[in-house]
């Protein structure tokens, strides 16, 4: 449960269920908008981690 | 005297259009995926109800932060109404359960953003229930 990975899938998946939903009414557009949402922010942070890579990272972190 | 009459009929019209929209918009509110009940959207009502009900779930279990205004720190103002934002849960939480978060526990962070992103998203809500009331949306 605990693990930044996981949280964060779970976060860009409810976010895009919610707004696929929100947006588009029919299905096909629907299931369209949900991966674009989710792959853009799971692809995106899992991007933005490793340009941030050669950064030193901060004090260590409480997660397991 | 037959406008005037014409004239009133519209104005019953518009009154309990009126009123269908602000009870299906408070409706949004208090409950998540409530309002889209009451229109009829039954389906994205249950979806709309499972997403934001998770969100707060989860941030619940990861002890974050149900926000409350605190002295000389204006921003916890935006945060505390962007988490009243989820209705019932929040007062519920807050009020009934006692609930403040951990801010020691390791998911806090995490947790905080959860909840706060639960309100905001019902916030969303309310407005797609304005639009739909008003035939702005299908």
């Amino acid at each position: 449960m605990l693990s930044h990975a996981f949280l964060m899938t779970l976060y860009a998946f409810l976010v895009s269920v919610f707004f696929a939903f929100l947006w588009k009414r029919q299905r096909r557009e629907q299931i369209r908008l949900f991966l674009q949402l989710f792959l853009g922010m799971v692809l995106g942070a899992i991007a933005l981690a490793w340009l941030m890579y050669p950064f030193p990272s901060g004090p260590p972190t409480p997660f397991p | 005297m037959s406008d005037l009459e014409v004239g009133s009929t519209s104005e019953q019209t518009e009154i309990a259009l009126s009123g269908r929209t602000i009870a299906a918009m408070s409706a949004a509110w208090l409950m998540p995926g409530c309002g889209h009940l009451m229109l009829g959207k039954k389906s994205r009502a249950l979806v709309f109800f499972l997403t934001v009900m998770t969100a707060i779930a989860v941030g619940c279990l990861l002890e974050g932060n149900l926000h409350r205004i605190l002295p000389n720190q204006p921003l916890t103002l935006l945060a505390t109404l962007g988490s009243m934002g989820s209705g019932i849960p929040y007062f519920a939480l807050r009020f009934v359960a006692g609930y403040q978060g951990n801010v020691i526990a390791p998911g806090y962070e995490y947790g905080s953003a959860f909840l706060l992103t639960a309100g905001l998203m019902n916030l969303l809500l309310v407005l797609d229930v304005y639009d739909i009331a008003r035939g702005r949306k299908s």
